[in-house]
């Protein structure tokens, strides 16, 4: 439809002149009401008007989210300065960065386009994976970890885990209202078994997915990952944490166990309106994920009382690698037999935080 | 912010705002078709087949470990050209009949050899390798749409055979491409093309068809793309006369001349010849008479050294329609089904050519 150019012109006007006075009023807030940190992108407002399966649920944990991430970001108080050192070739780059504010994502953006682009996690000290869109605690040497690395091992684990993150994000929202999803867990990020996974506690009796469910499931994920979402962290207390998952019966018999090996502190995780428990970090913005299949939905034989378990799994290639159809078409045929992951039971808690394999090979 | 609006509105009139309100709220609900530019030249009117899918991925760096390639390379020689029908277990019924239509094969036009029949003449001939055909897929008579929809009445409706020539390599092609040679089973062809054949003349999925198909002193036509020669004048376009290079002849020796009449239609006829694009159409070259076929290397040598295109072309070659041409033999229906075994000739030679390792021919005077 177009506008007569005139009339364009003047809408134009009308909503600078908006966003302008907003922006004034709400300088004095602090940073949060940037244009970069803000959390209402105009995609999130088409998602809650037109995207009928988004549920009370999930906008209720959301909404708890936001409000914890401004409330410790404006509990952080005196602004203190850190040292942030960059190797770039090789000149040394110091940045000065706020302590507990600023993130690799914010380093990156002083760095170069191209730089955070490519960026999919941050190395501090040679030694911790830290997620591009947490807040750095200290002075540290930063290194930027991308996909064609020679050595890409720990890029993939977390394209990996990622990958099974917004799993779980699109299986909330791709079932029908009279099917109950809760979504239990997924194990720790294994590449060489051919497939990401996440397992979900379905209403469903013996379902063997048809290729066009398949099919209308990976177009779901690609859709959500189109929507170029940032994925966001926090450290939460585990009451809080307990507040977010209570209707999950699963992440609450969970959470008590992380908080233990975790200082007392759950990592949540962010994308959309989809909110999830996770250990490592993730890659900074859905836009990374390129192509992705669910390639098989199997039942799997567990003890849990609720309900039957059936895991999803999938494969998927990040944007910045191109393949043809071909082989392509092998990993998704590879994708199908089932993964031999950790399956959950009712003995003992099945997250990945547990595990020791995890911890060790991060 | 005000004023801009006030200005805006002293522009254009309230009414013609009112207007074009209205053919806003009319766009709206009707669905919006933007009609194809005549400039700078018409749209072509494409006729592309049913089977018409994006052919060529375009490139990009894979970054594939050498065992990796190596592995997808195998994967692809065992996926395809498993279990493909030979031609020892293709059985017919039917028996060939002058009304009956067989297939055609895709071939390439290799070269331009002479050849010596037994009164002495000499004639030249094409020749053209049948490539490796096999058969992708058949169209049954009703479920066939042609882009050109015929509207009179047709009897003996025919069926399309898909016939595939050239064998690529599946991860060069795009992924629809390859899904059409998922039903035969056939690595995926460079050159794909159809045939119109009676139903009783059609081939299994997956078979192949050689030069044999056809059968020395039999009539073929010849269907191919000719040279694009580009932007020709007229003489060469239309082959006229020109004008002679001297003899007073001011400026015009090449060109076309007068472009019509006067009088009542004094305009130029449309279709008058004038210079223009010269090439690259197709064409079919009739009635050619094959002369020998190798069967080592599936080449038929065919009459003729004006057959369309270049060295190196592709030609679709088929059975002729001319009526005087037509076969008196009955010929290998619905293709040639015998093993080609050793003992069969390298050569098969029409009668009327002179084999050069028979005895000479000696005129005999009166």
């Amino acid at each position: 439809m177009t506008y007569p150019p005139k009339l364009r012109r003047l809408e134009d006007k009308g909503r600078e002149c908006k966003i302008i006075s907003t922006l004034d009023t709400m300088n004095t807030l602090g940073n949060i009401t940037k244009p970069g940190n803000h959390f209402f992108k105009k995609s999130d407002y088409l998602l809650r008007r037109f995207l009928n399966n988004v549920t009370e649920e999930s906008k209720r944990q959301n909404d708890l989210f936001i409000t914890e991430y401004k409330r410790q970001k404006e509990a952080v108080g005196r602004i203190e300065k850190i040292d942030i050192s960059y190797e770039k070739g090789s000149e040394n780059i110091t940045l000065v960065m706020n302590k507990n504010l600023s993130t690799p994502y914010d380093c990156a953006k002083h760095l170069g386009d191209s730089v955070r682009k490519k960026a999919v996690v941050a190395l501090l000290n040679d030694e911790s994976l830290w997620h591009m869109h947490k807040p750095l605690p200290g002075p540290c040497k930063l290194k930027f970890l991308h996909y064609h690395l020679p050595n890409p091992a720990s890029v993939n684990k977390t394209f990996w885990r990622s990958c099974s993150f917004l799993l779980g994000a699109a299986i909330s929202n791709a079932f029908k209202d009279d099917i109950q999803i809760v979504l239990h867990s997924f194990p720790s990020p294994n590449v060489k078994s051919g497939s990401f996974v996440y397992d979900v506690q379905l209403s469903l009796d013996n379902w063997t997915p048809s290729t066009s469910e398949l099919k209308v499931l990976s177009i779901e994920m690609i859709k959500f990952c189109q929507q170029e979402h940032p994925i966001y962290c926090l450290d939460v207390d585990k009451d809080l944490a307990l507040d977010i998952f209570k209707n999950n019966p699963h992440k609450t018999r969970q959470i008590p166990d992380i908080a233990a090996n975790h200082g007392d502190k759950v990592t949540i995780f962010k994308a959309g309106l989809h909110v999830d428990i996770s250990r490592g970090p993730m890659i900074p913005n859905t836009n990374h994920v390129g192509r992705i299949t669910v390639a098989n939905v199997i039942k799997l034989d567990t003890d849990i009382p609720e309900g039957p378990i059936y895991r999803f799994q999938g494969v998927s290639l990040p944007k910045a690698i191109t393949l043809n159809h071909f082989a392509y078409g092998l990993l998704e045929d590879r994708a199908k037999i089932l993964n031999t992951g950790r399956i959950p039971g009712s003995q003992g808690v099945d997250n990945e935080d547990n595990s020791f394999v995890a911890r060790m090979t991060s | 912010m005000a004023t801009s609006l006030a200005n805006i509105f002293h522009k254009c009139s309230v009414t013609s705002l009112e207007n074009k309100f209205l053919t806003l709220s009319i766009t709206c609900s009707v669905p919006q078709t933007r009609k194809k530019s005549m400039f700078p030249f018409p749209p072509p009117r494409l006729r592309n087949p049913t089977w018409f899918t994006k052919k060529n991925r375009s490139k990009s760096d894979e970054y594939l470990t050498p065992e990796n390639r190596e592995f997808v390379k195998e994967v692809v020689q065992d996926t395809y050209n498993k279990n493909l029908p030979l031609a020892q277990d293709i059985t017919t019924n039917v028996e060939w009949t002058p009304k009956l239509q067989r297939t055609g094969v895709i071939a390439r036009k290799i070269g331009i050899y002479p050849l010596w029949m037994k009164d002495g003449k000499k004639v030249a001939t094409t020749l053209l390798q049948v490539l490796d055909n096999h058969v992708i897929h058949y169209y049954p008579p009703e479920e066939y749409q042609p882009v050109r929809k015929i509207r009179n009445r047709v009897y003996n409706k025919k069926g399309c055979l898909l016939i595939g020539a050239e064998e690529g390599d599946p991860t060069a092609f795009t992924k629809e491409y390859c899904g059409l040679f998922t039903e035969s089973g056939v690595m995926p062809k460079k050159i794909l093309s159809r045939f119109f054949v009676s139903p009783d003349a059609t081939l299994p999925l997956g078979a192949s068809i050689n030069a044999l198909h056809f059968q020395v002193g039999n009539y073929v036509d010849v269907r191919g793309k000719t040279i694009d020669r580009g932007f020709q004048g007229v003489m060469k376009r239309h082959g006229f006369k020109g004008m002679p290079a001297s003899h007073g002849v001011t400026k015009t020796h090449r060109r076309g001349g007068c472009i019509g009449g006067g009088g009542e239609k004094g305009r130029v006829w449309p279709g008058t010849k004038m210079p223009g694009h010269m090439g690259n159409k197709f064409r079919v070259a009739k009635g050619l008479k094959i002369y020998r076929i190798n069967t080592r290397y599936n080449v038929l040598w065919v009459s003729g050294q004006a057959i369309p295109g270049e060295t190196n072309s592709i030609v679709y070659v088929y059975d002729t329609k001319l009526p005087l041409r037509a076969p008196t033999k009955p010929l290998p229906f619905p293709t040639y089904l015998q093993e080609l075994d050793e003992s069969m000739p390298e050569d098969v030679y029409d009668e009327s050519v002179h084999v050069f390792s028979d005895p000479t021919i000696f005129f005999k005077g009166e």
